[in-house]
């Protein structure tokens, strides 16, 4: 058992995919931060970190939305979130989408408090082991946003140290999945081609779930699977994380 | 303003309103690299595809093997090299070029070589002439061993300032027809190395 | 369905031709991994510092390119400038007609390419046979280069033989080796009745004044053999500082190009033959070509100028193997062809907008490149600049009314609560992003305001 941590006060980014169709992976980080002893606030007026306008080149779309989540979450409490892409877009794209523009101080300042939230639980709070049981071979997508950051790591490190979770390889690990956010839309063709072909590797061995950092990945996989007639069971990270506490089934909902 | 002045004062122009330039980095030549510190420059050379001799009987007993008997060879080869080659080869040591495709190899002098990578290093000074190591199908390089630096970054530090210098590494290749490699293009098919004696002949270590 | 050119490209290959382009590409990426990481203990801190040697580089441009100038005259080449296309294909054309020339090789060099030199060539009486293997194939065959390390990966062996039974290279015979030696002996003729060489450069060393060749088939080290006067057309971004900083370079390009350690010929070249040897040019010419890139150099995505044309980020592509390099329309294809393409484009820039957006922005080009340069962070500011100038996006859906809805909290809960709607609305009432999403997939259920209620829920068990 990990030795109680000091009370620690976060902000939860609950992520804009969580509050459309995602609630379990918000609660569960919720109840995974709680029993680590954070205490959790979760900023009501919260919406969307901006990247969807950002990647589309809309900076002025994006900007006044990501100047609203900037006041939202400001301060100097950690902000976690469960996104690798959400994160990433706190941590990095803000900087560019403020670049000479007065916002820039308040962006850097959230980009140093800003966590994924894997990232927070194994280097924020220094906990290297997770404790309770889930019995589930699994294959872990490392989204692309976790290039060059090392939250994937962190989760993974979490999710081995399960007693009964088995992490499977599979090939092509470095291929994106083909989401891209509105590259989904715009490039409908490649966009499908990319998760078919994620999808054979990935669902070329039988997994009790396909698990990841990030809701849009699997919001886009599981979307295609289940169209195609081969279903799979995803999951986020944190739901794992909650369900080994209570050693309860593996989460029904996806 | 003719376009030399106009590219630079464009170029001056793009750079002016910068608020910092980038600093050289500073790097030492082992940084992230190589593994190995040990490089053995025949076993090299068979990696890249190319054949090592250590005499010049066996390099003739293998080229009249394949009935490659006619070539050319540079005059300034050692004799006693020259000697032992002629024994079994026809040998010209001068190139016409109307009659390049009858020659079967070209033996010509290397300036140098690197052990990492099995490379032979020709320039202008020392390569008779640059058709006769490129045209027949084999090249036989003529290396002293006293010449064959250790590794990519000392052989860069060696350039010297010959106008022309080659590095060959391996028999000339594609893999343009569907990834499928092949060997000898327009280059030599056959990157041969011939070891001047001065040395135990059982193995072959750079000596910088 | 798709609005984009890139996708219904894609949509539209052949099952052969994606085939062709994704295992070679793959084959490509596999090999490179193999070599750098079998290589090398910190390749990451390899490709930071070649990264930073060449942002440097560019930083202080004017000074490297006066230097390498200055010093490849010291050593007996000339040197010209270039402003633009039309001001390089006059410099070589006159220098070849000076001599006289009537025949050029040509080895490969992409900027010959992006300024159409054989085309003008032929225009002025002089013939220009490309040497390289498969751009020579593309010449015969009329076609455009589908990769910039491997032009003609989109071709098959039965479409090459096809090829050369037509031009009368001998009947039709697909061995790999017969096309191989097939070219070599015809192109070996060319080389000896040439009058000049082409070729580019893949780097310019300023301290020491010498142009950097790397090659693998012999094609270009035979047209300078064979010749007497040697043109070398290269981008004023090739320049290096020091002939230390080709160790880096080196260590790094064919690795990351092909999985070699070193390709099979580098040729470091200063000037005319020496003293003594019969064969080679007695006049080297570099002509240095701006043609848009001080254009580059000026703006937001200058580290597209670092690149070292490997074509690793090419291989690694997933869009870039679902598309093949003719989708991108331009010389430069793959992700670094998404950003510089539509940059060296000028005032034509909105005819290949289209490029940045073909992307999911994954990073995976960033992750390889030997020069660090993070593409992705480019194509999303290109994509900023094609808005900012009025260029459409088709396919992309407005993100106005998101705008507005993500930063008024109350419009944003009241959507939370009004999008369960999604769940039931038919296709012909959806937005078109919708039914384009539907069309691949099934959609999740709406949950809208489903966490909040439990948060609310949780607060007042526990306060209560």
């Amino acid at each position: 058992m990990n030795a109680p941590l000091p009370s620690r006060r976060v902000q939860l980014m609950a992520t804009c995919l969580c509050d459309a169709f995602y609630d379990d992976v918000a609660a569960a980080s919720v109840e995974v931060l709680e029993h680590l002893g954070c205490t959790v606030t979760v900023p009501e007026d919260q919406t969307c970190c901006g990247q969807p306008a950002f990647n589309t080149g809309d900076w002025p779309a994006a900007r006044p939305v990501a100047r609203h989540t900037l006041r939202v979450f400001s301060g100097d409490e950690p902000v976690v979130v469960p996104s690798g892409s959400c994160a990433k877009m706190l941590s990095h794209g803000a900087a560019l989408l403020f670049e000479g523009e007065e916002d820039a101080a308040t962006a850097a300042s959230l980009a140093r408090r800003a966590w994924e939230l894997s990232d927070f639980i194994v280097h924020g709070l220094g906990v290297r082991a997770w404790p309770g049981r889930f019995d589930a071979k699994i294959a872990f997508h490392r989204s692309c946003h976790s290039r060059g950051a090392r939250y994937a790591d962190a989760a993974l490190a979490l999710l081995r140290s399960i007693h009964g979770v088995v992490v499977e390889e599979f090939g092509e690990a470095e291929q994106c999945c083909g989401f891209g956010g509105t590259f989904a839309v715009a490039f409908p063709h490649i966009s499908r081609e990319m998760g078919s072909l994620k999808l054979d590797h990935v669902l070329a061995h039988s997994h009790d779930a396909v698990v990841s950092t990030d809701m849009g990945c699997l919001m886009h996989l599981s979307g295609l699977a289940r169209k195609a007639g081969r279903p799979f069971h995803a999951l986020h990270v944190v739901q794992i994380l909650r369900d080994a506490l209570s050693q309860a089934p593996p989460s029904t909902r996806s | 303003m003719d376009d030399r002045q106009r590219i630079l004062s464009r170029v001056r122009a793009a750079l002016a309103p910068l608020p910092s330039r980038a600093a050289m980095p500073a790097y030492g030549d082992d940084d992230g690299v190589v593994r190995e510190t040990a490089h053995d420059f025949a076993a090299a050379v068979a990696r890249a595809g190319g054949r090592v001799f250590l005499e010049p009987a066996l390099l003739v007993q293998w080229l009249v093997g394949r009935g490659d008997v006619r070539g050319y060879c540079d005059p300034s080869v050692a004799p006693e090299v020259r000697l032992a080659l002629s024994r079994g080869l026809v040998l010209e040591t001068k190139l016409v070029r109307r009659r390049l495709d009858e020659y079967r190899f070209g033996i010509t002098r290397a300036a140098g070589a690197i052990a990492e990578t099995g490379t032979i290093i020709l320039d202008d000074a020392t390569c008779s002439s640059r058709l006769a190591a490129l045209a027949p199908w084999i090249h036989v390089a003529v290396v002293d061993p006293d010449t064959i630096r250790s590794r990519v970054v000392d052989a860069v530090g060696a350039l010297g300032t010959d106008p022309y210098v080659l590095w060959c590494t391996g028999p000339s290749k594609t893999a343009d027809v569907e990834g499928i490699l092949i060997e000898g293009v327009h280059g030599p098919g056959e990157q041969v190395v011939l070891l001047e004696r001065r040395f135990a002949p059982s193995s072959v270590r750079p000596t910088r | 369905m798709s609005r984009e050119p890139i996708d219904q490209f894609a949509a539209g290959q052949t099952e052969e031709r994606r085939a062709s382009v994704r295992l070679g590409s793959k084959a490509g990426h596999e090999k490179r991994t193999l070599a750098i990481f079998g290589d090398y203990a910190r390749p990451d801190r390899l490709r930071a510092i070649a990264g930073q040697i060449k942002q440097h580089t560019l930083d202080h441009l004017d000074v490297y390119l006066e230097r390498a100038a200055a010093r490849l005259e010291a050593n007996g080449a000339k040197v010209h400038f270039a402003a633009d296309a039309d001001s390089a294909r006059r410099t070589i054309a006159g220098i070849l007609q000076r001599r006289q020339a009537k025949r050029a090789v040509k080895a490969k060099t992409m900027v010959s390419e992006e300024i159409e030199l054989a085309r003008h060539l032929e225009q002025c009486g002089i013939e220009c046979v490309e040497t390289d293997l498969g751009e020579f194939v593309v010449q015969v065959s009329d076609d455009v280069p589908s990769h910039i390390v491997k032009p003609i990966l989109h071709k098959n062996r039965r479409e090459i033989a096809e090829t050369f039974e037509r031009i009368g290279l001998g009947p039709y015979d697909d061995t790999p080796e017969v096309i191989t030696r097939r070219a070599r002996v015809f192109l070996r003729r060319k080389y000896l009745e040439a009058d000049a060489a082409i070729t580019g450069a893949n780097f310019v060393s300023a301290d020491s004044g010498r142009i950097v060749l790397v090659t693998n088939e012999g094609n270009s080290r035979f047209c300078i053999a064979a010749t007497r006067c040697h043109v070398v057309i290269v981008g004023i971004e090739k320049v290096i500082p020091t002939e230390r900083d080709l160790g880096v370079f080196l260590n790094l390009l064919a690795r990351s190009a092909t999985g070699q350690q070193l390709s099979v010929y580098t040729e470091f070249i200063s000037g005319p033959r020496g003293p003594g040897q019969p064969d080679g040019p007695d006049e080297m010419h570099v002509v240095f070509l701006d043609n848009g890139r001080t254009d580059v150099l000026a703006g937001d995505c200058r580290e597209i100028l670092r690149c070292i044309r490997c074509g690793a980020c090419l291989n690694v592509c997933p869009v870039y193997r679902q598309a093949s390099g003719h989708a991108y329309r331009s010389v430069y294809p793959g992700p670094v062809g998404a950003v510089l393409s539509p940059l060296l484009a000028g005032d034509r820039f909105s005819e290949f907008s289209d490029l940045p957006r073909a992307s999911s922005l994954c990073g995976a080009c960033h992750e390889v490149c030997p020069v660090d340069i993070p593409i992705e962070d480019l194509l999303v500011r290109l994509r900023n600049r094609a808005k900012q100038t009025g260029v459409k996006s088709p396919g992309t859906p407005s993100m106005a009314a998101w705008s507005l809805i993500a930063s008024e909290p109350p419009a944003w809960r009241a959507a939370l609560a009004a999008g369960r709607v999604v769940d039931v609305l038919p296709s012909w009432l959806a937005p078109a992003a919708l039914r384009a999403w539907r069309e691949n997939h099934e959609m999740p259920s709406w949950r809208g305001g489903a966490f909040r209620t439990w948060l609310a829920k949780r607060r007042t068990k526990r306060d209560g």
